[in-house]
């Protein structure tokens, strides 16, 4: 939903970043505001998930130049936790496994950090455990999963879906989803879009990260950026995204090769 | 020649034997062996004669040297191309550097090996070469064998050590002392095999140091069998880490051997990585040992090591000891290990007796399936020696 | 680019570390014959306890200190010990209320109430400070049981036939340096004893002090759990913090019979030392127990993290058939500490089975060893053993050591052993972080995950109490 007036959650502006001093981003400018769905495609290694992992603050990865505004304030100020706290959500491509620590434990942890930033009580085990389960339905999980280390033995699909559960119970501002759509099946990506789609309104935000149409099928983006080289090439509607199914990336190189990138 | 090269290695030996007396059990590294053995092989008489009939024929494009007699073994041999003995100046210039390094210089079994050394193949390689197989013989006393290995930056080399000692039980006792240094050049690649194979009255103190630099691979496959009394001593040092290290190792024990395998392996620098599979059978009432040091300090973070040792305990008379030890001072670190001992899997027995497998074929085919893993990983030069009557089929029941 | 790091944060002094002003009756220092005659002489021994004393002192004259852990410390010197304290006050007092006021506030300090109101609801606790006990709660509800929970001087006095039975015969008075040493001069600990067939009423707990700076702590248990008996039993130490080493050399003996259980757990929170490795206790201890009855059961629960140095192996006799030895450990070591700490499963009998798991964690300049046995008889047949040890290393200036040691006679038998070594990985932070915990409470929810194993088998009231306590010890260790 594309509403001009609408506040400005997130202001990229020419965003330099390197991994182990090798650069990857280089020069990213993207706005979004409340209501509004992007998607970022391109190819693998154009930079898409460093973005992501820049935006959640992964300490692996350093900002070399430009600026980030959350909601007018500067995101690179704060720590990760922090980051989370205020309502910026990554969904992680590759969810890690955190063998021995309750994965109930850890949902019940975060929520009430998250809950504690915004004001609000702070939920009892007891509570919790009622809370969750509602938010369960929301990607269909089974409360089985609950009772595991975090993410350990889950497969592709659940850990995906563990993941929309923490979006569900956090209610992020901002939500940056990379690649969500890899490693699933037809049956488990319309069970997660479902849950991105439920979760959406007017007042926050969501960046999805993907290689593939098939999630922009399920959830319909708003804008659709094209990713090359560590920046945006090109900016479109959902039309964009068909385009891309086409024609495929080869015109990237072209552009590229024209502008003396590549 | 080189024995002028040897003369003072002998009487540093010698002297050093007199000082350090035999190992004593308050010694941890000895706590389990068998002293009495030990001693008595130490004063054997020095060897003679070799039986030679029953060895295979010599692979083809594989070049056999056999040291052990009083011929120098280089004498009659043509080196393949790439390989080329040290000369006296670089072979005393060369001769004990690794064993330094490895911290192995001053222990008993190579000092006694020092005492009476009579030989010593010292040998250069530079590029890829063809497969060298060296085969310690003797026939009855005290026999000690040298080994040195340079191998260039880049090298490539195959190599099978044969120790056959298939002999009469009535056959008067023979005792193999062998050291053999190894030093891998960057990227250089080795790959190692030893072939153990004794009956009767046999001994055996075999000791190793492999040094390797960065991006070198060292790949060491070990099959021991019958050895009254035997020990083995592979130490490997990666000097700057960035290096791979294989250690794969089979000891049959049985009747009332004896066999101890020491490993070590240390990490000097970081990125390393060591496989390691040692695996142990034991029946009758014999005794099958394993120590198993890593070594990980703190220059060497992301070492990723992993060690197994496997222990089949076939007799209730038969004793296995097994000791893995770990000590890490870095904390990016792969290292896991473990040690199991049992019986044959029963449930695996029951599975091929209810195919209609007698029970004793089916523990022997289980016990080759388990053999295998390890005896397969020799190299390509054992096959002929594994078919042949010079040494046992390791796999055969015990 | 988080750039947070625990280092920065003050690190929390240790809480215990407090003197009890308090009038004590002290022996000299030093050892010798005399010093041993006296120890008996004061706490009014049987003959027969005098004789195993000189026994034990004659013996350990022969023995040398063993150097074959990986520890390093310098000598100690045992003539410059005292060897005997206890707070002055005439007897032993039958009421709570005649117990000296500061000592019940000390306890009240360690959060170990005595006193009638505060005491805890559903443990009995037997407060040994210094060299003596000072009172024990429930005794007489336990009594009405048949069960026996006393000072050590109490139970010679009241009963010497059971001491006599059983004292030693699980750790020998010759069975290593610090044992005999022990066995020489031990001044006080706890007696439990469970007849037949009773399950104890409630948990007991025995809370360790030593408050002068000078005296050795050399305590003895002894728990012995008859036909079909079962018991709880915990321990808690703490120091004052001085810059001098404190010697602390226990003895725990344990005895099940046919079909017991024993389950010994502990919470070892003994003044460390500070950062620099200045003071601290040197905890060498020897613990033992033996499943002599069919179907018992001895179960080994410690939660290390004090002691400057700490030289500790909690063992299982297994020897009645499909007996069942366990043992879980946290051990973690920071700044300068040094472990040496393990278990041997010794399965003597048919069928017995035992379990070890040990996670060691070392931070700091610490250095924290496992060292285990497990060794199989020939009469062992059917006998199982897993272990499972796991390190965590903090920092690139911790050492963590791994030896354990396997020894099978016996082919109807398995022995499994897995270990591993694993840090906090920078992405498993991240993704915590990433979902609003911060960075502390990520490492410690990391840490209590790497130890969940063996926190399971606390008792419930001690569980959460050994979490927040390592949580504690790791500040200022992470960055």
């Amino acid at each position: 939903m594309i509403r001009p007036d609408a506040e400005l959650l997130l202001d990229i502006s020419d965003l330099h970043a390197s991994v182990e001093d090798q650069p990857i981003l280089k020069g990213v400018n993207l706005q979004v505001r409340a209501g509004e769905v992007h998607a970022v495609m391109g190819r693998n290694g154009s930079g898409k998930s460093t973005l992501s992992k820049i935006l959640a603050g992964h300490p692996a990865y350093r900002v070399t130049g430009g600026s980030v505004r959350y909601r007018g304030d500067d995101l690179f100020a704060l720590e990760p936790e922090e980051r989370a706290r205020l309502g910026v959500f990554l969904g992680f491509q590759y969810p890690v496994e955190i063998p021995g620590v309750s994965n109930l434990e850890f949902l019940r942890v975060a929520t009430n950090a998250r809950r504690d930033a915004q004001g609000r009580d702070e939920l009892d085990t007891f509570e919790f455990e009622d809370h969750v389960h509602e938010k369960l339905k929301v990607v269909q999980m089974d409360p089985a999963f609950l009772e595991r280390s975090v993410n350990q033995g889950f497969s592709g699909g659940e850990k995906k879906r563990n993941e929309i559960l923490q979006m569900a119970l956090l209610e992020p501002v901002i939500s940056i989803l990379d690649e969500t759509d890899s490693g699933l099946d037809i049956d488990a990506l319309r069970i997660v879009a479902s849950g991105v789609n439920q979760l959406a309104s007017p007042d926050t935000a969501s960046i999805l990260i993907t290689h593939y149409q098939r999630l922009l099928d399920e959830i319909t983006p708003d804008y659709v950026h094209v990713m090359a080289a560590g920046r945006i090439l090109r900016t479109g509607g959902r039309e964009l995204a068909l385009e891309l199914e086409q024609i495929g990336y080869d015109w990237v190189d072209e552009q590229l090769a024209a502008e003396g990138v590549a | 020649m080189v024995k002028s090269v040897l003369a003072p290695v002998q009487e540093r030996g010698q002297v050093n034997l007199e000082k350090l007396g035999l190992p004593s059990r308050r010694e941890e590294a000895w706590r389990l062996a068998d002293l009495k053995r030990l001693e008595a092989m130490a004063s054997l008489p020095p060897a003679e004669g070799v039986v030679e009939q029953s060895w295979p024929a010599v692979a083809q494009a594989v070049t056999r040297l056999v040291i052990g007699t009083e011929a120098d073994p280089l004498e009659t041999v043509q080196l393949p191309e790439g390989v080329s003995r040290l000369s006296d100046s670089e072979l005393e210039q060369a001769l004990g550097h690794t064993l330094d390094r490895c911290g192995c210089a001053e222990t008993w079994p190579v000092e006694l090996n020092h005492a009476h050394s009579r030989h010593v193949v010292a040998l250069r390689v530079r590029g890829s070469v063809a497969p060298l197989e060296i085969v310690l013989a003797a026939g009855s006393g005290l026999v000690s064998t040298r080994v040195l290995l340079l191998l260039e930056e880049k090298a490539e080399l195959d190599l099978l050590q044969v120790i056959p000692a298939e002999r009469d039980h009535a056959a008067p006792p023979l005792a193999h002392s062998h050291v053999i240094e190894v030093h891998l050049g960057q990227e250089a690649r080795l790959r190692h095999g030893l072939l153990a194979s004794a009956s009767g009255d046999a001994s055996l103190l075999a000791h190793l140091a492999v040094e390797q630099e960065p991006r070198s691979s060292y790949d060491f496959v070990s099959v021991c069998r019958g050895w009254r009394f035997g020990r083995l001593e592979p130490r490997v040092l990666q000097v700057d880490g960035q290096a791979t290290t294989r250690l794969n190792g089979l000891a049959m024990t049985g009747g009332d051997e004896q066999f101890a395998t020491h490993t070590g392996v240390c990490f000097q620098g970081p990125e390393g990585a060591l496989d390691q599979l040692q695996k142990a059978v034991a029946a009758d009432r014999s005794h099958s040992i394993f120590n198993g040091a890593i070594q990980v300090p703190r220059a060497a973070q992301r070492t990723d090591a992993s060690q197994l040792s496997r222990n089949l305990l076939l007799s209730s008379r038969a004793r296995v000891d097994a000791k893995p030890e770990l000590e890490i001072v870095a904390d990016d670190v792969r290292c896991a290990h473990g040690a199991t001992v049992s019986q044959l899997q029963q449930d695996q027995l029951f599975y091929l007796r209810s195919r209609g497998v007698a029970a004793d074929e089916a523990a022997a085919l289980l016990l080759k399936g388990y053999c295998c893993e390890v005896v397969d990983r020799l190299p390509a030069a054992a096959a002929p020696w594994l078919t042949s009557s010079a040494v046992s089929d390791p796999a055969r029941p015990l | 680019m988080t750039s947070t790091s625990t280092r920065d944060l003050v690190s929390q002094p240790y809480k215990y570390g407090f003197v009890t002003e308090i009038e004590t009756d002290k022996i000299a220092k030093g050892l010798s014959e005399d010093v041993v005659r006296l120890i008996s002489a004061k706490k009014e021994e049987p003959d027969f306890l005098l004789q195993f004393r000189l026994k034990a002192f004659r013996h350990w004259l022969t023995l040398e200190e063993p150097d074959w852990a990986a520890l390093g410390y310098p000598p100690i010197d045992y003539q410059d010990i005292v060897y005997y304290a206890a707070p002055k006050q005439q007897e032993k007092k039958a009421s709570l209320d005649e117990v000296d006021p500061k000592l019940l506030e000390t306890f009240d300090k360690l959060g170990i109430p005595l006193s009638e109101q505060k005491r805890l609801s559903n443990v009995a606790v037997d407060a040994v400070f210094d060299s003596v006990s000072i009172a024990t709660t429930y005794k007489e509800k336990l009594a009405e049981h048949g069960v026996v929970f006393c000072s050590f001087s109490e139970a010679v006095k009241e009963h010497p036939d059971l001491i006599e039975r059983y004292l030693g015969t699980v750790v020998a008075s010759n069975d290593n340096y610090f044992a005999a040493l022990n066995s020489a001069v031990f001044s006080d600990g706890s007696f439990v004893f469970i007849p037949k067939g009773v399950e104890c009423p409630m948990e007991l707990s025995t809370y360790f002090r030593i408050n002068s700076g000078d005296t050795g702590q050399f305590e003895r248990t002894l728990i012995v759990a008859e036909d079909g008996a079962s018991v709880s039993y915990l321990e808690g130490c703490t120091a004052p913090m001085f810059d001098t080493n404190q010697l602390h050399a226990a003895v725990v003996e344990l005895v099940a019979l046919d079909d017991a259980s024993i389950k010994y757990s502990t919470v070892q929170n003994w003044y460390a030392g500070d950062e620099n490795g200045v003071g601290g206790i040197y905890n060498f201890v020897t613990k033992r127990g033996q499943c002599r009855g069919a179907r018992s059961r001895i179960s080994w629960t410690q939660v290390e993290t004090g002691s400057a140095i700490t030289w500790k192996y909690p063992s299982c006799v297994l020897q009645g058939a499909d007996s069942v030895g366990e043992f879980y450990s946290v051990a973690l070591t920071n700044n300068r500490q040094q472990a040496d700490t393990g278990t041997k499963m010794v399965h003597v009998g048919p069928r017995t089975r035992s379990t070890i798991v040990s996670k060691g964690i070392s931070a700091g300049h610490s250095s924290n060893s496992y060292r285990g046995l497990v060794q199989i008889g020939p009469g062992a047949s059917g006998a199982r053993n897993y272990s499972q040890c796991d390190s965590m290393l903090i920092g690139d200036q911790a050492g963590a050591n791994t030896y354990p040691y396997i020894r099978s006679q016996q082919p109807d038998s398995a022995v499994e052993h897995e270990a591993s070594t694993c840090r906090i990985s920078e992405d498993q932070l991240f993704y915590l972080q990433s979902r609003g915990i911060g960075f502390e409470e990520a490492v410690s929810m990391m840490v209590s995950g790497f130890c969940r194993d063996v926190f399971n088998q606390l008792p419930m009231e001690f569980a959460a109490e050994a979490d927040k306590l390592l949580a504690l010890k790791l500040e200022g260790s992470v960055g």
